[in-house]
């Protein structure tokens, strides 16, 4: 691995994806709660929560006929269980009507093979990075003008979070010549220290 | 307030006040050019060729009493008001209606007729009252001056651009004091302010960012060394251990022992790696106390240290037990 050589290949995992839609309906949640399977009745909060198993997601549905879903691993198994989820509904006896489809955020996670160091890297990059140790201990780094926010942790791992998912890769990618050059930083120190 | 006014001189003698001969004014039908003499007594204008009295009851604007410099201090009538607070409110030039003094100002009941007597506009009475409560936080822990200052400077601009509005004061209040410390480069944590505030730490952090953003300003980061002098004080350790628990802080975050940790773990950390070295031991708990760390987090952090502990201690300490001998958590 030299440092400030070609790429090396980054393992960019999408962990969440987040979408909103709507059935276009208004939703009766008592009687969800009590005929449908895998769901969960939040009465306070006035929304129901349903489990799919395959693909993995979690639907919380309001009765206006809002739905957000979490969990999925993609956006397209994102559509794939909005989908299961308004089918389900459907058989419960409502007029479902899928529509509004948005996917509103993706999770991904990707690590260095190397580890940061964090003040020096905060220093640098001034306005955009932003790191309180006392309330979280990874660095925030917020890439504008887009909507990517990254949190850097000081082991290398990152977690990027975006309204897309190619988008969040070309973020990564974007953003490791910086952490390249905290790399070889650090790497010589540590020679040095032992 | 003193309100300035111009002092005329004594009609009797000849002198007269150097004024410039304002062209509507009075002037003497056969001296045109003479300079009116002002005699205070009668307010008259007199020209002083030919004596002729031009005009009439002028009004004097002088002082209404004389100050002399034995009085009493608090006495001195011509200072009207409160103390301005220019920079930080609307400016204090409204008038109030003050405490009543005959029987006729009190009802039957014994209270004052006139109860509306500040008029402030709610924005200034949220802004005194905040005001009010960052002294008493500032109080609390001994702040200087300064520090209350720039905070009450920034309560004033956050509250004015009202992007925050929906939070609460106080926990804008307590973001600004954090802030005002960090800026004034005399960090405290954000548990010291907690100590003092009853918000939440998790809204003051919340509060903290907002603040940050709708400034548009960054604060450096803490280092472990801003927080030694408090904390050795305030656990009575000598200058000494001081000294050596700075450097080895310092020491331990240039050789990145402690990667990801806190600043002020690590600074818990050095201080009991410090003390236990030295005639003055101190527990995990007794500086867990004072710097408001778990004692977990302390032992996690002096493992750390504890690995490289011979080259982190200043060449010059003088060892009460000797780095092999420190405790092994």
């Amino acid at each position: 691995m030299e440092a400030g050589s070609e790429p090396l290949p980054l393992d960019i995992l999408i962990t969440n994806v987040v979408c909103v839609f709507r059935v276009r309906c208004h939703l009766d949640l008592r009687h969800i709660a009590l005929k449908g399977a895998n769901v969960m009745y939040k009465r306070d909060e006035g929304k129901v929560v349903m489990k799919l198993r395959r693909p993995r997601v979690t639907a919380t549905i309001w009765s206006s006929g809002k739905i957000i879903s979490t969990g999925a691993t993609s956006e397209d198994e994102a559509k794939i269980g909005a989908r299961k989820c308004a089918r389900c509904l459907q058989k419960l006896g409502f007029q479902v009507r899928f529509g509004a489809f948005r996917v509103v955020n993706v999770l991904a996670v990707c690590s260095m093979p190397f580890e940061i160091r964090l003040p020096d890297f905060t220093k640098q990059q001034r306005p955009l990075a932003s790191y309180e140790p006392e309330l979280h201990p990874a660095v925030n780094f917020k890439i504008k003008p887009l909507t990517a926010s990254m949190q850097i942790f000081s082991t290398g791992s990152i977690t990027i979070t975006d309204t897309s998912g190619e988008q969040s890769t070309e973020r990564a990618e974007g953003a490791r010549p910086e952490m390249r050059r905290k790399k070889t930083e650090t790497t010589e120190l540590l020679a040095m220290a032992k | 307030m003193i309100i300035r006014k111009r002092v005329k001189m004594a009609a009797m003698a000849a002198v007269s006040s150097p004024r410039p001969h304002p062209v509507t004014k009075i002037y003497c039908p056969s001296h045109p050019d003479a300079v009116l003499v002002e005699d205070y007594r009668a307010g008259d204008m007199i020209c002083p060729e030919c004596g002729l009295v031009v005009g009439d009851r002028m009004i004097d604007v002088g002082s209404e009493w004389r100050t002399f410099s034995n009085d009493h201090v608090g006495k001195d009538p011509s200072r009207v008001g409160d103390a301005q607070n220019p920079l930080l409110n609307g400016g204090d030039l409204s008038t109030v209606i003050g405490k009543g003094t005959g029987a006729a100002s009190f009802d039957e009941f014994g209270n004052s007729k006139y109860q509306n007597r500040r008029a402030m506009t709610s924005q200034d009475r949220a802004m005194l009252t905040a005001f009010r409560e960052i002294n008493t936080m500032a109080d609390r822990i001994n702040l200087p001056r300064n520090i209350v200052d720039r905070t009450n400077n920034l309560f004033k601009q956050v509250y004015e651009q009202r992007c925050l509005k929906g939070r609460s004061n106080d926990a804008i209040a307590s973001a600004c004091l954090y802030i005002a410390c960090r800026q004034e480069g005399v960090p405290r944590t954000f548990k010291e302010i907690c100590a003092v505030s009853r918000i939440s730490k998790k809204e003051i952090g919340r509060c903290f960012k907002l603040i940050l953003k709708a400034l548009e300003t960054s604060v450096d980061l803490i280092t472990t060394g801003d927080f030694m002098s408090r904390f050795c004080s305030n656990l009575g350790l000598p200058k000494a251990v001081q000294i050596a628990a700075t450097h080895i802080a310092r020491r331990a975050v240039d050789l990145d022992l402690v990667p990801g940790r806190s600043p002020i773990s690590v600074a818990a950390a050095a201080i009991y790696m410090a003390s236990q070295a030295s005639a003055d031991k101190r527990t995990q708990k007794e500086i867990g106390d004072i710097a408001g760390v778990a004692d977990v987090t302390i032992r996690q952090s002096y493992r750390l240290l504890y690995f490289k502990a011979a080259e982190l201690f200043p060449p010059d300490f003088k060892f009460d037990t000797p780095v092999d001998k420190l405790p092994q958590l």
